[in-house]
Protein backbone atom coordinates (compact mmCIF):
# COMPACT_ATOMS: atom_id res chain seq x y z
CA UNK A 1 0.00 0.00 0.00
CA UNK A 2 1.08 3.54 -0.62
CA UNK A 3 1.94 5.75 2.30
CA UNK A 4 -0.65 8.35 3.17
CA UNK A 5 -0.07 12.03 3.68
CA UNK A 6 -2.37 13.35 6.35
CA UNK A 7 -2.02 16.94 5.31
CA UNK A 8 -4.29 16.37 2.34
CA UNK A 9 -7.59 17.18 3.95
CA UNK A 10 -6.61 20.08 6.15
CA UNK A 11 -6.77 22.44 3.23
CA UNK A 12 -3.32 23.72 4.05
CA UNK A 13 -4.14 24.72 7.61
CA UNK A 14 -1.06 22.98 8.89
CA UNK A 15 2.03 23.15 6.74
CA UNK A 16 4.66 20.45 6.61
CA UNK A 17 7.05 22.74 8.45
CA UNK A 18 4.79 22.75 11.47
CA UNK A 19 4.29 19.00 11.45
CA UNK A 20 7.78 17.83 10.58
CA UNK A 21 9.92 18.73 13.55
CA UNK A 22 13.54 17.58 13.40
CA UNK A 23 12.75 14.84 10.91
CA UNK A 24 9.85 13.54 13.01
CA UNK A 25 6.58 13.49 11.09
CA UNK A 26 4.13 14.46 13.80
CA UNK A 27 1.17 13.63 11.59
CA UNK A 28 2.37 10.07 11.24
CA UNK A 29 3.10 9.80 14.96
CA UNK A 30 -0.37 11.10 15.77
CA UNK A 31 -1.99 8.61 13.40
CA UNK A 32 -0.17 5.80 15.18
CA UNK A 33 -1.34 7.11 18.55
CA UNK A 34 -4.91 7.58 17.27
CA UNK A 35 -4.95 4.05 15.88
CA UNK A 36 -4.13 2.71 19.35
CA UNK A 37 -6.49 5.03 21.21
CA UNK A 38 -9.42 4.35 18.87
CA UNK A 39 -8.75 0.62 18.55
CA UNK A 40 -11.94 -1.35 19.09
CA UNK A 41 -11.56 -4.61 20.98
CA UNK A 42 -13.78 -7.28 19.40
CA UNK A 43 -16.01 -9.11 21.89
CA UNK A 44 -15.82 -12.84 22.49
CA UNK A 45 -18.64 -13.59 20.04
CA UNK A 46 -16.88 -11.70 17.26
CA UNK A 47 -13.56 -13.37 18.00
CA UNK A 48 -15.14 -16.83 17.91
CA UNK A 49 -17.06 -16.01 14.72
CA UNK A 50 -13.89 -14.66 13.09
CA UNK A 51 -12.04 -17.86 13.95
CA UNK A 52 -14.86 -20.12 12.75
CA UNK A 53 -15.50 -18.20 9.54
CA UNK A 54 -11.79 -17.44 9.04
CA UNK A 55 -12.68 -13.87 8.15
CA UNK A 56 -12.90 -10.88 10.52
CA UNK A 57 -15.01 -9.05 7.92
CA UNK A 58 -17.53 -11.87 7.66
CA UNK A 59 -17.65 -12.10 11.46
CA UNK A 60 -18.42 -8.40 11.73
CA UNK A 61 -21.05 -8.71 8.98
CA UNK A 62 -22.62 -11.57 10.94
CA UNK A 63 -22.77 -9.56 14.14
CA UNK A 64 -24.44 -6.63 12.40
CA UNK A 65 -27.35 -8.84 11.30
CA UNK A 66 -30.46 -6.83 12.18
CA UNK A 67 -32.41 -9.92 13.24
CA UNK A 68 -29.63 -11.01 15.60
CA UNK A 69 -29.42 -7.76 17.53
CA UNK A 70 -30.48 -7.78 21.17
CA UNK A 71 -33.85 -5.99 20.77
CA UNK A 72 -34.85 -8.44 18.05
CA UNK A 73 -33.76 -11.46 20.11
CA UNK A 74 -35.68 -10.20 23.13
CA UNK A 75 -38.79 -9.70 20.97
CA UNK A 76 -38.46 -13.23 19.63
CA UNK A 77 -38.11 -14.57 23.14
CA UNK A 78 -41.20 -12.67 24.27
CA UNK A 79 -43.24 -14.08 21.35
CA UNK A 80 -42.08 -17.62 22.08
CA UNK A 81 -42.63 -17.09 25.81
CA UNK A 82 -46.20 -15.88 25.33
CA UNK A 83 -46.79 -18.79 22.94
CA UNK A 84 -45.45 -21.15 25.59
CA UNK A 85 -47.72 -19.70 28.29
CA UNK A 86 -50.75 -19.98 26.01
CA UNK A 87 -49.78 -23.56 25.26
CA UNK A 88 -49.64 -24.34 28.97
CA UNK A 89 -52.91 -22.56 29.69
CA UNK A 90 -55.17 -24.20 27.12
CA UNK A 91 -53.10 -27.21 26.20
CA UNK A 92 -52.67 -26.12 22.60
CA UNK A 93 -49.03 -26.18 21.41
CA UNK A 94 -49.03 -22.70 19.98
CA UNK A 95 -45.22 -22.46 20.03
CA UNK A 96 -44.99 -25.05 17.29
CA UNK A 97 -47.17 -22.97 15.03
CA UNK A 98 -45.51 -19.67 15.93
CA UNK A 99 -41.93 -20.75 15.37
CA UNK A 100 -41.94 -21.01 11.55
CA UNK A 101 -43.59 -17.58 11.15
CA UNK A 102 -41.25 -15.85 13.61
CA UNK A 103 -38.18 -17.40 11.99
CA UNK A 104 -39.40 -16.44 8.51
CA UNK A 105 -39.58 -12.77 9.51
CA UNK A 106 -36.12 -12.95 11.03
CA UNK A 107 -34.65 -14.56 7.92
CA UNK A 108 -36.27 -12.03 5.58
CA UNK A 109 -34.77 -9.22 7.63
CA UNK A 110 -31.29 -10.74 7.79
CA UNK A 111 -29.76 -9.14 4.72
CA UNK A 112 -30.62 -7.00 1.75
CA UNK A 113 -31.46 -3.51 0.54
CA UNK A 114 -33.58 -1.61 3.01
CA UNK A 115 -32.31 -3.84 5.80
CA UNK A 116 -28.60 -3.07 5.60
CA UNK A 117 -28.14 0.69 5.52
CA UNK A 118 -24.86 0.37 3.67
CA UNK A 119 -26.05 -2.35 1.28
CA UNK A 120 -24.84 -0.59 -1.86
CA UNK A 121 -21.25 -0.34 -0.62
CA UNK A 122 -21.42 -3.90 0.70
CA UNK A 123 -22.00 -5.01 -2.90
CA UNK A 124 -18.64 -3.55 -3.95
CA UNK A 125 -16.45 -5.29 -1.38
CA UNK A 126 -14.39 -8.44 -1.95
CA UNK A 127 -16.43 -10.55 0.47
CA UNK A 128 -19.24 -12.06 -1.59
CA UNK A 129 -22.68 -10.89 -0.58
CA UNK A 130 -23.92 -14.40 -1.25
CA UNK A 131 -21.61 -15.64 1.52
CA UNK A 132 -22.79 -12.89 3.85
CA UNK A 133 -26.38 -13.84 3.08
CA UNK A 134 -25.70 -17.52 3.71
CA UNK A 135 -23.88 -16.96 6.98
CA UNK A 136 -26.56 -14.61 8.29
CA UNK A 137 -29.45 -16.84 7.20
CA UNK A 138 -27.91 -19.90 8.82
CA UNK A 139 -27.22 -17.99 12.02
CA UNK A 140 -30.75 -16.56 12.24
CA UNK A 141 -32.25 -19.97 11.52
CA UNK A 142 -30.07 -21.62 14.15
CA UNK A 143 -30.90 -19.05 16.81
CA UNK A 144 -34.64 -19.33 16.10
CA UNK A 145 -34.50 -23.09 16.04
CA UNK A 146 -32.66 -23.11 19.37
CA UNK A 147 -35.12 -20.71 21.02
CA UNK A 148 -38.09 -22.56 19.55
CA UNK A 149 -36.76 -25.93 20.66
CA UNK A 150 -36.00 -24.68 24.15
CA UNK A 151 -39.47 -23.19 24.65
CA UNK A 152 -41.15 -26.14 22.95
CA UNK A 153 -39.35 -28.63 25.16
CA UNK A 154 -40.04 -26.56 28.26
CA UNK A 155 -43.72 -26.23 27.40
CA UNK A 156 -43.95 -29.92 26.81
CA UNK A 157 -42.19 -30.74 30.07
CA UNK A 158 -44.39 -28.39 32.09
CA UNK A 159 -47.65 -29.51 30.49
CA UNK A 160 -49.35 -31.23 33.39
CA UNK A 161 -52.87 -31.08 31.98
CA UNK A 162 -52.72 -33.12 28.81
CA UNK A 163 -51.65 -36.72 28.33
CA UNK A 164 -47.96 -36.49 27.52
CA UNK A 165 -46.50 -38.96 25.08
CA UNK A 166 -43.04 -40.15 26.00
CA UNK A 167 -39.82 -41.19 24.31
CA UNK A 168 -39.49 -40.97 20.53
CA UNK A 169 -43.00 -39.59 20.13
CA UNK A 170 -42.26 -36.74 22.52
CA UNK A 171 -39.11 -35.85 20.59
CA UNK A 172 -40.98 -36.05 17.29
CA UNK A 173 -43.63 -33.64 18.52
CA UNK A 174 -41.08 -31.25 19.99
CA UNK A 175 -39.12 -30.98 16.76
CA UNK A 176 -42.04 -31.43 14.36
CA UNK A 177 -42.09 -27.76 13.38
CA UNK A 178 -38.46 -27.69 12.24
CA UNK A 179 -39.20 -29.02 8.76
CA UNK A 180 -42.04 -26.57 8.00
CA UNK A 181 -39.87 -23.83 9.53
CA UNK A 182 -37.12 -24.65 7.03
CA UNK A 183 -39.56 -24.47 4.13
CA UNK A 184 -41.18 -21.23 5.28
CA UNK A 185 -37.80 -19.59 5.96
CA UNK A 186 -36.47 -20.58 2.53
CA UNK A 187 -39.61 -19.24 0.86
CA UNK A 188 -39.43 -16.01 2.82
CA UNK A 189 -35.77 -15.48 1.93
CA UNK A 190 -36.35 -16.24 -1.75
CA UNK A 191 -39.18 -13.70 -1.96
CA UNK A 192 -37.16 -11.09 -0.01
CA UNK A 193 -34.27 -11.46 -2.44
CA UNK A 194 -36.37 -11.57 -5.60
CA UNK A 195 -38.48 -8.57 -4.57
CA UNK A 196 -35.50 -6.80 -2.92
CA UNK A 197 -37.75 -6.15 0.04
CA UNK A 198 -37.56 -7.61 3.53
CA UNK A 199 -41.18 -6.67 4.12
CA UNK A 200 -42.31 -8.61 1.04
CA UNK A 201 -40.30 -11.63 2.19
CA UNK A 202 -41.65 -11.53 5.72
CA UNK A 203 -45.20 -11.07 4.46
CA UNK A 204 -44.86 -13.96 1.99
CA UNK A 205 -43.50 -16.29 4.68
CA UNK A 206 -46.10 -15.46 7.29
CA UNK A 207 -48.96 -15.46 4.78
CA UNK A 208 -47.95 -18.83 3.30
CA UNK A 209 -47.56 -20.40 6.72
CA UNK A 210 -50.89 -19.04 7.98
CA UNK A 211 -52.59 -20.37 4.86
CA UNK A 212 -51.06 -23.83 5.39
CA UNK A 213 -52.04 -23.92 9.06
CA UNK A 214 -55.63 -22.83 8.38
CA UNK A 215 -56.02 -25.17 5.38
CA UNK A 216 -54.62 -28.16 7.28
CA UNK A 217 -56.80 -27.40 10.25
CA UNK A 218 -59.99 -27.18 8.25
CA UNK A 219 -59.14 -30.30 6.25
CA UNK A 220 -58.34 -32.50 9.24
CA UNK A 221 -60.05 -30.77 12.12
CA UNK A 222 -56.81 -30.89 14.08
CA UNK A 223 -55.20 -27.70 15.42
CA UNK A 224 -51.64 -28.85 14.74
CA UNK A 225 -52.21 -30.77 11.50
CA UNK A 226 -49.77 -28.55 9.56
CA UNK A 227 -47.00 -29.91 11.76
CA UNK A 228 -48.05 -33.37 12.80
CA UNK A 229 -49.47 -34.65 9.50
CA UNK A 230 -46.58 -36.59 7.98
CA UNK A 231 -48.07 -36.34 4.48
CA UNK A 232 -47.11 -32.64 4.47
CA UNK A 233 -43.41 -33.33 4.98
CA UNK A 234 -42.61 -34.04 1.34
CA UNK A 235 -44.24 -30.83 0.08
CA UNK A 236 -42.28 -28.89 2.74
CA UNK A 237 -39.05 -30.41 1.47
CA UNK A 238 -40.00 -29.59 -2.12
CA UNK A 239 -40.76 -25.96 -1.24
CA UNK A 240 -37.46 -25.65 0.65
CA UNK A 241 -35.53 -27.12 -2.30
CA UNK A 242 -37.23 -24.90 -4.90
CA UNK A 243 -36.72 -21.79 -2.80
CA UNK A 244 -33.05 -22.65 -2.31
CA UNK A 245 -32.58 -22.94 -6.08
CA UNK A 246 -34.37 -19.60 -6.55
CA UNK A 247 -32.08 -17.97 -3.96
CA UNK A 248 -29.02 -19.34 -5.72
CA UNK A 249 -30.28 -18.00 -9.05
CA UNK A 250 -31.19 -14.58 -7.67
CA UNK A 251 -27.83 -14.09 -5.96
CA UNK A 252 -25.63 -15.21 -8.83
CA UNK A 253 -22.76 -12.81 -9.32
CA UNK A 254 -23.55 -11.43 -12.74
CA UNK A 255 -26.94 -10.22 -11.67
CA UNK A 256 -25.33 -7.54 -9.55
CA UNK A 257 -27.16 -5.50 -6.97
CA UNK A 258 -29.90 -4.41 -9.28
CA UNK B 1 -5.18 2.25 -17.97
CA UNK B 2 -7.17 1.63 -14.81
CA UNK B 3 -10.55 1.93 -16.53
CA UNK B 4 -11.27 0.56 -20.01
CA UNK B 5 -14.85 0.62 -21.24
CA UNK B 6 -15.78 -0.56 -24.71
CA UNK B 7 -19.23 0.26 -26.01
CA UNK B 8 -20.86 -0.29 -22.62
CA UNK B 9 -24.61 -0.06 -22.29
CA UNK B 10 -26.94 -0.54 -19.38
CA UNK B 11 -30.70 -0.71 -19.73
CA UNK B 12 -33.48 -0.79 -17.16
CA UNK B 13 -36.47 -2.13 -19.02
CA UNK B 14 -36.88 0.10 -22.06
CA UNK B 15 -34.81 2.90 -20.56
CA UNK B 16 -31.18 2.90 -21.71
CA UNK B 17 -29.35 4.61 -18.83
CA UNK B 18 -25.88 4.19 -20.34
CA UNK B 19 -25.70 4.08 -24.10
CA UNK B 20 -22.55 2.83 -25.81
CA UNK B 21 -19.93 4.45 -23.61
CA UNK B 22 -16.28 3.85 -24.46
CA UNK B 23 -13.72 5.30 -22.11
CA UNK B 24 -10.11 4.87 -21.07
CA UNK B 25 -8.93 6.48 -17.86
CA UNK B 26 -5.54 6.40 -16.15
CA UNK B 27 -4.32 8.02 -12.95
CA UNK B 28 -5.83 11.42 -12.19
CA UNK B 29 -9.18 12.88 -11.28
CA UNK B 30 -11.95 12.58 -13.85
CA UNK B 31 -15.00 14.69 -13.14
CA UNK B 32 -18.24 13.37 -14.63
CA UNK B 33 -20.77 16.11 -15.18
CA UNK B 34 -24.26 15.93 -16.52
CA UNK B 35 -27.89 16.73 -15.88
CA UNK B 36 -30.14 14.50 -13.75
CA UNK B 37 -30.80 11.18 -15.45
CA UNK B 38 -27.78 11.49 -17.73
CA UNK B 39 -26.48 8.08 -16.61
CA UNK B 40 -23.70 9.18 -14.26
CA UNK B 41 -24.80 7.05 -11.33
CA UNK B 42 -25.39 3.97 -13.48
CA UNK B 43 -21.92 4.41 -14.98
CA UNK B 44 -20.35 4.68 -11.54
CA UNK B 45 -22.26 1.64 -10.28
CA UNK B 46 -20.94 -0.39 -13.19
CA UNK B 47 -17.42 0.81 -12.45
CA UNK B 48 -17.98 -0.19 -8.81
CA UNK B 49 -18.88 -3.74 -10.00
CA UNK B 50 -22.25 -3.33 -8.29
CA UNK B 51 -24.16 -3.31 -11.56
CA UNK B 52 -23.21 -5.51 -14.51
CA UNK B 53 -23.47 -3.94 -17.99
CA UNK B 54 -26.23 -5.04 -20.35
CA UNK B 55 -23.63 -5.21 -23.12
CA UNK B 56 -20.09 -4.11 -23.85
CA UNK B 57 -16.79 -4.82 -22.15
CA UNK B 58 -15.40 -3.44 -18.90
CA UNK B 59 -11.86 -3.85 -17.64
CA UNK B 60 -10.87 -2.33 -14.32
CA UNK B 61 -7.32 -2.18 -13.01
CA UNK B 62 -6.39 -4.47 -15.89
CA UNK B 63 -8.83 -7.13 -14.78
CA UNK B 64 -12.16 -8.49 -15.96
CA UNK B 65 -14.96 -7.97 -13.41
CA UNK B 66 -16.96 -10.83 -14.95
CA UNK B 67 -14.38 -13.26 -13.59
CA UNK B 68 -15.07 -14.00 -9.90
CA UNK B 69 -11.44 -14.10 -8.78
CA UNK B 70 -10.51 -11.00 -10.76
CA UNK B 71 -13.58 -9.14 -9.53
CA UNK B 72 -12.52 -9.87 -5.97
CA UNK B 73 -9.06 -8.51 -6.71
CA UNK B 74 -10.60 -5.36 -8.23
CA UNK B 75 -12.82 -4.87 -5.19
CA UNK B 76 -9.87 -5.06 -2.82
CA UNK B 77 -8.38 -2.05 -4.60
CA UNK B 78 -11.65 -0.18 -5.07
CA UNK B 79 -13.19 2.63 -3.06
CA UNK B 80 -16.82 3.55 -3.64
CA UNK B 81 -19.03 6.24 -2.22
CA UNK B 82 -22.59 5.86 -3.55
CA UNK B 83 -24.97 8.74 -3.93
CA UNK B 84 -27.09 7.56 -1.01
CA UNK B 85 -24.92 5.83 1.53
CA UNK B 86 -26.80 4.44 4.52
CA UNK B 87 -25.31 4.44 8.00
CA UNK B 88 -25.64 2.26 11.07
CA UNK B 89 -26.80 4.89 13.58
CA UNK B 90 -25.39 3.08 16.62
CA UNK B 91 -21.91 2.71 15.12
CA UNK B 92 -19.18 5.18 15.96
CA UNK B 93 -17.19 6.80 13.15
CA UNK B 94 -14.29 4.44 13.79
CA UNK B 95 -16.52 1.36 13.97
CA UNK B 96 -18.18 2.22 10.67
CA UNK B 97 -14.92 2.83 8.83
CA UNK B 98 -13.37 -0.26 10.41
CA UNK B 99 -16.35 -2.35 9.32
CA UNK B 100 -15.61 -1.53 5.69
CA UNK B 101 -11.88 -1.97 6.18
CA UNK B 102 -12.64 -5.52 7.30
CA UNK B 103 -15.10 -6.14 4.46
CA UNK B 104 -12.46 -4.87 2.02
CA UNK B 105 -10.02 -7.39 3.49
CA UNK B 106 -7.45 -4.84 4.62
CA UNK B 107 -4.75 -6.98 6.31
CA UNK B 108 -5.57 -7.43 10.02
CA UNK B 109 -2.32 -5.87 11.18
CA UNK B 110 -3.02 -2.70 9.20
CA UNK B 111 -6.70 -2.19 9.90
CA UNK B 112 -6.42 0.14 12.91
CA UNK B 113 -3.78 2.35 11.32
CA UNK B 114 -5.71 2.47 8.02
CA UNK B 115 -8.87 3.48 9.87
CA UNK B 116 -7.07 6.19 11.82
CA UNK B 117 -5.48 7.53 8.64
CA UNK B 118 -8.80 7.61 6.78
CA UNK B 119 -10.61 9.30 9.67
CA UNK B 120 -7.84 11.88 10.01
CA UNK B 121 -7.79 12.55 6.28
CA UNK B 122 -11.42 13.59 6.31
CA UNK B 123 -10.78 15.70 9.38
CA UNK B 124 -13.04 13.71 11.70
CA UNK B 125 -10.40 12.87 14.31
CA UNK B 126 -12.22 14.98 16.87
CA UNK B 127 -15.43 12.95 16.38
CA UNK B 128 -13.85 9.53 15.97
CA UNK B 129 -15.76 8.02 18.87
CA UNK B 130 -19.04 9.83 18.15
CA UNK B 131 -22.09 7.76 17.21
CA UNK B 132 -23.19 8.30 13.63
CA UNK B 133 -26.69 9.32 14.73
CA UNK B 134 -25.16 12.39 16.41
CA UNK B 135 -23.36 13.68 13.29
CA UNK B 136 -24.49 16.33 10.82
CA UNK B 137 -25.15 15.54 7.14
CA UNK B 138 -21.79 16.96 6.10
CA UNK B 139 -19.95 14.91 8.70
CA UNK B 140 -21.76 11.77 7.60
CA UNK B 141 -20.68 12.45 4.04
CA UNK B 142 -17.10 12.67 5.26
CA UNK B 143 -17.53 9.35 7.08
CA UNK B 144 -18.65 7.95 3.72
CA UNK B 145 -15.53 9.32 2.06
CA UNK B 146 -13.41 7.81 4.86
CA UNK B 147 -14.83 4.33 4.25
CA UNK B 148 -14.16 4.76 0.53
CA UNK B 149 -10.47 5.56 1.03
CA UNK B 150 -9.75 3.28 3.99
CA UNK B 151 -8.16 0.62 1.78
CA UNK B 152 -6.05 3.26 0.00
CA UNK B 153 -7.74 2.39 -3.31
CA UNK B 154 -6.20 2.50 -6.76
CA UNK B 155 -9.65 3.17 -8.18
CA UNK B 156 -11.87 5.56 -6.27
CA UNK B 157 -15.45 6.25 -7.33
CA UNK B 158 -17.33 9.08 -5.69
CA UNK B 159 -20.95 9.86 -6.49
CA UNK B 160 -21.85 13.42 -5.47
CA UNK B 161 -19.20 13.46 -2.72
CA UNK B 162 -19.57 17.15 -1.89
CA UNK B 163 -23.32 17.03 -1.29
CA UNK B 164 -23.89 18.35 2.22
CA UNK B 165 -20.36 19.72 2.69
CA UNK B 166 -20.00 23.37 3.61
CA UNK B 167 -17.73 25.61 1.46
CA UNK B 168 -14.72 25.19 3.76
CA UNK B 169 -15.09 21.42 3.79
CA UNK B 170 -15.40 21.41 0.01
CA UNK B 171 -12.13 23.27 -0.32
CA UNK B 172 -10.47 20.68 1.91
CA UNK B 173 -12.10 17.85 0.01
CA UNK B 174 -10.84 19.15 -3.33
CA UNK B 175 -7.30 19.16 -1.89
CA UNK B 176 -7.81 15.54 -0.86
CA UNK B 177 -9.05 14.67 -4.35
CA UNK B 178 -6.00 16.24 -6.00
CA UNK B 179 -3.75 14.33 -3.61
CA UNK B 180 -5.50 11.01 -4.27
CA UNK B 181 -5.41 11.60 -8.03
CA UNK B 182 -1.63 11.78 -8.05
CA UNK B 183 -1.40 7.99 -7.94
CA UNK B 184 -4.92 6.61 -8.21
CA UNK B 185 -7.74 6.90 -10.69
CA UNK B 186 -10.50 8.98 -9.14
CA UNK B 187 -13.87 9.33 -10.84
CA UNK B 188 -16.14 11.96 -9.34
CA UNK B 189 -19.73 12.37 -10.40
CA UNK B 190 -21.01 15.81 -9.50
CA UNK B 191 -23.46 18.55 -10.33
CA UNK B 192 -21.07 21.22 -9.14
CA UNK B 193 -18.95 22.51 -11.99
CA UNK B 194 -16.74 24.46 -9.57
CA UNK B 195 -15.63 21.14 -8.02
CA UNK B 196 -14.55 20.01 -11.48
CA UNK B 197 -12.66 23.21 -12.15
CA UNK B 198 -10.83 23.09 -8.83
CA UNK B 199 -10.05 19.41 -8.44
CA UNK B 200 -10.30 17.50 -11.70
CA UNK B 201 -7.54 16.97 -14.22
CA UNK B 202 -10.12 15.88 -16.82
CA UNK B 203 -13.82 16.22 -17.34
CA UNK B 204 -16.42 14.08 -19.08
CA UNK B 205 -19.90 15.37 -19.75
CA UNK B 206 -22.77 12.92 -20.03
CA UNK B 207 -26.17 13.43 -21.54
CA UNK B 208 -28.86 10.83 -22.27
CA UNK B 209 -26.50 7.98 -21.39
CA UNK B 210 -23.71 9.10 -23.72
CA UNK B 211 -20.46 10.93 -23.19
CA UNK B 212 -20.83 14.09 -25.23
CA UNK B 213 -17.57 15.74 -24.21
CA UNK B 214 -14.26 14.65 -22.79
CA UNK B 215 -11.26 16.86 -22.26
CA UNK B 216 -9.47 19.23 -19.94
CA UNK B 217 -11.50 21.67 -17.86
CA UNK B 218 -9.83 24.45 -19.87
CA UNK B 219 -11.15 22.88 -23.10
CA UNK B 220 -14.66 22.85 -21.66
CA UNK B 221 -14.23 26.50 -20.76
CA UNK B 222 -13.14 27.20 -24.34
CA UNK B 223 -16.32 25.57 -25.67
CA UNK B 224 -18.32 28.10 -23.73
CA UNK B 225 -16.68 31.22 -25.09
CA UNK B 226 -19.30 33.46 -26.59
CA UNK B 227 -22.07 31.35 -25.12
CA UNK B 228 -24.58 33.30 -23.10
CA UNK B 229 -25.94 30.73 -20.66
CA UNK B 230 -24.20 30.27 -17.28
CA UNK B 231 -22.56 32.48 -14.69
CA UNK B 232 -19.08 30.97 -14.70
CA UNK B 233 -16.82 30.03 -17.66
CA UNK B 234 -17.17 26.29 -16.92
CA UNK B 235 -20.94 26.58 -16.68
CA UNK B 236 -21.01 28.30 -20.06
CA UNK B 237 -18.93 25.48 -21.52
CA UNK B 238 -21.23 22.91 -19.92
CA UNK B 239 -24.31 24.58 -21.39
CA UNK B 240 -22.75 25.04 -24.81
CA UNK B 241 -21.72 21.38 -25.08
CA UNK B 242 -25.11 20.13 -23.91
CA UNK B 243 -26.90 22.41 -26.33
CA UNK B 244 -24.71 21.26 -29.22
CA UNK B 245 -25.21 17.60 -28.30
CA UNK B 246 -28.97 17.97 -28.13
CA UNK B 247 -29.09 19.71 -31.46
CA UNK B 248 -27.94 16.53 -33.06
CA UNK B 249 -24.19 16.11 -32.93
CA UNK B 250 -22.07 14.72 -30.12
CA UNK B 251 -19.67 17.51 -29.35
CA UNK B 252 -16.75 15.39 -28.19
Amino acid sequence: MRELDNSAYDGGAYGDGERDLGGVDLGRVWTGVAAEVWRRRPGPAERIAARLLRSPGLARALLTTPSLLLPWLLSTLVVFGVGGLVSLADDRPLVWLLAPGVAAIGIACAYGPGVDPAWEVSCSVPISHRIVLLVRAVAVFAVNAFLGLAVSALTYALNVHGARPVGAEAVAITVAWLLPMTAVCALSLAVAIAARSAVAGAFAGVFAWTAVVVASMSASGQFTAAITDTSTYLPYLAVAACATVAIGFATRSQRGAQ
Amino acid sequence: MNIELTNVTRSFGRNRAVDGVSLEVGAGVLGVLGPNGAGKTSLLRMLATVLPPSSGEIRLLGRDPKNTAQRREIRRRLGYLPQNLGYYPAFTVVEFVEYFALLKEVPSGRVHKAVAEAVERVDLGGRAKARLRTLSGGMLRRVGIAQAIVNNPDLLLLDEPTAGLDPEQRVGFRALLRDLGRTATVVVSTHLVEDVGAACSEVALMDAGRIVFRGLPAELVARGEGHGVGDAPLERGYSAVLQAARKGGVAA
